[in-house]
């Protein structure tokens, strides 16, 4: 029983690189096209938008908080970005990492300083976010003008094979990378995830911590949303509805831990591909698409419940 | 001697390559109180794991009754007439008494999956009153002092094992006597003569050798997870338990007072009538570069609060705080360590190590904003610092990226201390600096506590014991009843006795 559970914990860290690999093998196995130039380019494109969500919420899991409406907040800013974007032009990004930024500002100032639980927060903020991408297109989709479509075309097309959006997710990766290993703030997001008491009497600002990383959250799933609309080339206010349990499924298959304090980035990112890897191949085999989310769903639990195992025997064995 | 209950035979335990307890033979006989004493990480706890279930051992055998002796879980030894009473406490708050007394046992006392709470409460009122309790089962542990929990934890583990073993049941108790007080103490010695004269065989672990002495028959010594001495307690002095415990003797070299520093005239800290609300009132002092203040005083006689108001973690009712002169508000921890002041907290599980972080995380926490290079953290820097602590405080562990939770108390401790040190806060609060750490790792902090002042910080301390207190202290306050009663002076050559100083703490 024992040497069952450390193989378990054993395992859940080196899950994120075994379940990728394997998912590429079965899939190439069972339908070789699936690694074929095209079909790579194809989940490059896929991968992106959902790496920036995800790796952004890691932050508030990191501190030991969930953003239960990070796919609501993508749909609103897909729909800000897809509607304005012939307005402002490309301008449409910046501005979105701007609301984005002060969108997770508010549900982090309500969970660091009135101490409401996030997933309590989030859970009731996020129907604003709903308000606010179904008002601005109460009939579904709605299309960027076609003679829009030039302009913001850049994004989709390829740089030596490689589709831009795909260096737009590798350089977010870098920078959320250094945010989280090279500056206080990172640090520390990991500090008040282990534990928030005594980060703060080490004296850190752990209200600005938690704050900080609902900012960043907010930042980059603003900016995965402004993603989808380049695109989709659409405004599509459903846009996010399963995204919150991919970006959670993505988090934990990397092996960080729901209750806080471990995990990074790349190993989201790494997730993230194994997701939308399983969820692509299924397309490719012709599986109906109602499965995806109960897939993913299942995933989330035994990730999860491998994750925790090791912290389950540590308080035990204490 | 009565008969041999349980024995040990060369047992060891290795993790991977690492042998952290070897050879251990331990007899424990009928009636026996055996007090088992080394340094944080000399094995102590190890053995309790093994003998109570919760690991088991890589070597060696063990008896219990002249049988083979196996234990798969605590719950599996509790069934053979072995229960522990954990170092830190194992009640669920949010139940009641009996509930947790009688907690993966219910089944006694259910009917259809139904629970007689009634029956139930009416055997932890026995159950309680054997270790003489009087607390109404029906309580929520959460409602009651530490102490009457540790009671209620005794009660419980007795109740587990005397149903299936009693009068040669074997009872473990790792450091039972942490969270309480001396006259609490005292009812903790009676009720383990109970146990004793019951004919129960038990063991007791405990940092207070005076402890030790006072109630156990046989001392077994634990150094780096061997046995090093076994002897009668009866002719066991404290210099000789030192001496096993440690390879050398302690006197008044212990507390380092040949560099306890003269202050400077060079004021730190001034507090000014300073009060909070139902706590403390009218508190006045000053704080000298170089100078070690110790604070002393009874439970809730305030001292622990004025540190918090220090640190921000409180907010005073009225009174002012002055730091180099200039006066501060501070509305969090942040706020103090920016201005200069930081505390190495009381709780060092909950309140000072983060748990699942490396060392490295852990000791640089408080000054990574010096520790950047072109706007960046420096893994570079991050790590040398780190490493410079390890060595400049000793600290035990296999490398910089271990995580501290891994680490034995002293060590962990020596590491929150590093902490302290590398902030560049001029003010250290120490609270309860050397909390269930060993005698080794006490000489170590009280040595970087010297460093501290030689350094020019200026330093507040509020003991683990008097002793402690005044021996570190260049000067010391009293306090009684949230208002200071007295005050006196601490030169090596005159430091007050602690009779002088209790007569103002009560």
């Amino acid at each position: 029983m024992k040497s069952k559970k450390f193989s378990l914990s054993d395992l859940s860290q080196y899950m994120v690189i075994i379940s990728v690999v394997l998912v590429f093998l079965v899939f190439t196995v069972l339908n070789p096209s699936f690694v074929s130039a095209y079909s790579l380019q194809n989940l490059m494109v896929e991968i992106s938008p959902l790496i920036l969500l995800a790796c952004g919420l890691s932050f508030i899991i990191f501190t030991g908080g969930i953003d239960l409406g990070a796919g609501a907040m993508v749909s609103a800013t897909c729909v800000i970005s897809g509607l304005y974007v012939s307005q402002f032009g490309n301008g449409i990004i910046p501005i979105m990492l701007v609301i984005g930024a002060v969108l997770g500002l508010l549900n982090g100032c309500i969970v660091a300083k009135l101490k409401i639980p996030s997933f309590i927060v989030t859970l009731c903020t996020q129907n604003l976010w709903a308000f606010i991408a179904l008002t601005l297109c109460p009939n579904g989709s709605v299309a960027v003008d076609l003679s829009f479509r030039k302009e913001i075309g850049w994004m989709t097309s390829k740089l030596a094979g490689i589709p831009i959006i795909f260096f737009f997710a590798l350089v977010s990766i870098a920078v959320l990378f250094i945010f989280q290993q090279y500056t206080s703030s990172g640090r520390a997001i990991f500090a008040v995830g282990a534990n928030i008491r005594a980060t703060r009497l080490a004296g850190i600002d752990t209200d600005k911590v938690q704050i900080m990383a609902f900012v960043v959250s907010g930042a980059c799933s603003a900016l995965a949303g402004a993603l989808y609309a380049y695109k989709q080339k659409s405004a599509v206010p459903t846009i996010g509805d399963a995204l919150t349990l991919s970006a959670i499924a993505s988090i934990a298959l990397g092996g960080t831990s729901m209750a806080g304090g471990r995990g990074s980035v790349l190993r989201t990112a790494i997730g993230v591909v194994t997701i939308t890897a399983i969820t692509s191949g299924l397309n490719m085999m012709g599986i109906d698409p109602l499965w995806k989310n109960i897939i993913i769903g299942v995933i989330l639990i035994v990730a999860v419940y491998l994750n925790s195992d090791t912290k389950g025997r540590d308080i035990i064995v204490k | 001697m009565n008969e041999v209950l349980f024995e040990t035979k060369g047992v060891g335990k290795t993790y991977g390559s690492n042998t952290v307890l070897h050879d251990i033979d331990m007899q424990i006989h009928s009636g026996e109180v055996i007090g088992l004493i080394g340094e944080n990480g000399a094995g102590k706890s190890t053995l309790m794991k093994m003998i109570s279930g919760v690991d088991t051992p890589s070597m060696g055998e063990m008896f219990y009754m002249g049988k083979p002796y196996v234990a798969t879980s605590i719950i599996n030894a509790n069934h053979q007439g072995i229960g522990m009473v954990f170092q830190e406490q194992s009640l669920v708050a949010n139940l009641t008494i009996s509930q947790n007394i009688y907690l993966g046992r219910e089944k006694k006392y259910s009917k259809a999956g139904l629970v007689n709470w009634a029956k139930m409460n009416k055997d932890a009122k026995k159950a309680l009153e054997r270790v003489d309790l009087s607390v109404d089962p029906g309580k929520k542990v959460r409602d009651i002092d530490m102490a009457t929990r540790e009671m209620v934890e005794i009660a419980k583990v007795l109740d587990v094992v005397t149903e299936v073993a009693d009068g040669h049941a074997i009872i473990l108790l790792d450091e039972p006597t942490t969270v309480l007080s001396d006259d609490e103490i005292q009812q903790m010695y009676v009720q383990i003569q109970k146990m004793k004269e019951a004919g129960n065989g038990i063991v007791f672990i405990s940092h207070h050798l005076d402890e030790i002495l006072a109630i156990t028959d046989t001392i077994y010594v634990f150094k780096d997870g061997e046995e090093t001495a076994v002897f009668p307690t009866a002719e066991a002095n404290l210099d000789v338990l030192y001496e096993k415990m440690v390879g050398r003797s302690t006197t008044g070299e212990f507390y380092v007072e040949n560099k306890q520093t003269v202050h400077s005239d060079k004021i730190a800290l001034e507090v000014e009538d300073l009060s909070l609300f139902g706590t403390f009132n009218h508190v006045s002092f000053k704080l000298h570069e170089g100078e070690v203040l110790g604070l002393a005083g009874l439970d809730g006689s305030g001292t622990e609060e004025v540190c918090a108001c220090l640190v921000g973690q409180a907010a005073p009712t009225a009174g002012k705080i002055f730091v180099d002169g200039q006066e501060m508000k501070f509305t969090n921890s942040y706020q103090a360590r920016r201005n200069g002041i930081l505390s190495v907290p009381k709780d060092r599980r909950d309140e000072g190590m983060i748990g699942i972080l490396s060392i490295e995380d852990n000791i640089t926490i408080s000054s990574w904003e010096h520790l950047k290079s072109n706007g960046l953290l420096s893994g570079k820097k991050i790590r040398s610092t780190a490493e410079k602590w390890i060595k400049e405080a000793a600290i035990k562990c296999t490398g910089p990226k271990a995580r501290i939770a891994q680490l034995s108390g002293g060590n962990a401790q020596k590491v929150i201390f590093a902490r302290a040190l590398e902030s560049n806060c001029k003010v250290l609060i120490l609270n309860h600096p050397t909390r269930g750490v060993d005698v080794g790792a006490k000489q170590e902090i009280y040595r970087l506590v010297r460093e501290m002042t030689e350094a020019g910080h200026a330093i507040i301390v509020i003991g683990d014991t008097l002793d402690e207190c005044l021996g570190l202290a260049s000067n010391v306050i009293i306090f009684r009843d949230g208002l200071i009663s007295g005050s006196f002076d601490c030169p090596v050559s005159g430091k007050p006795s602690q009779q002088e100083v209790v007569h103002f703490m009560m």
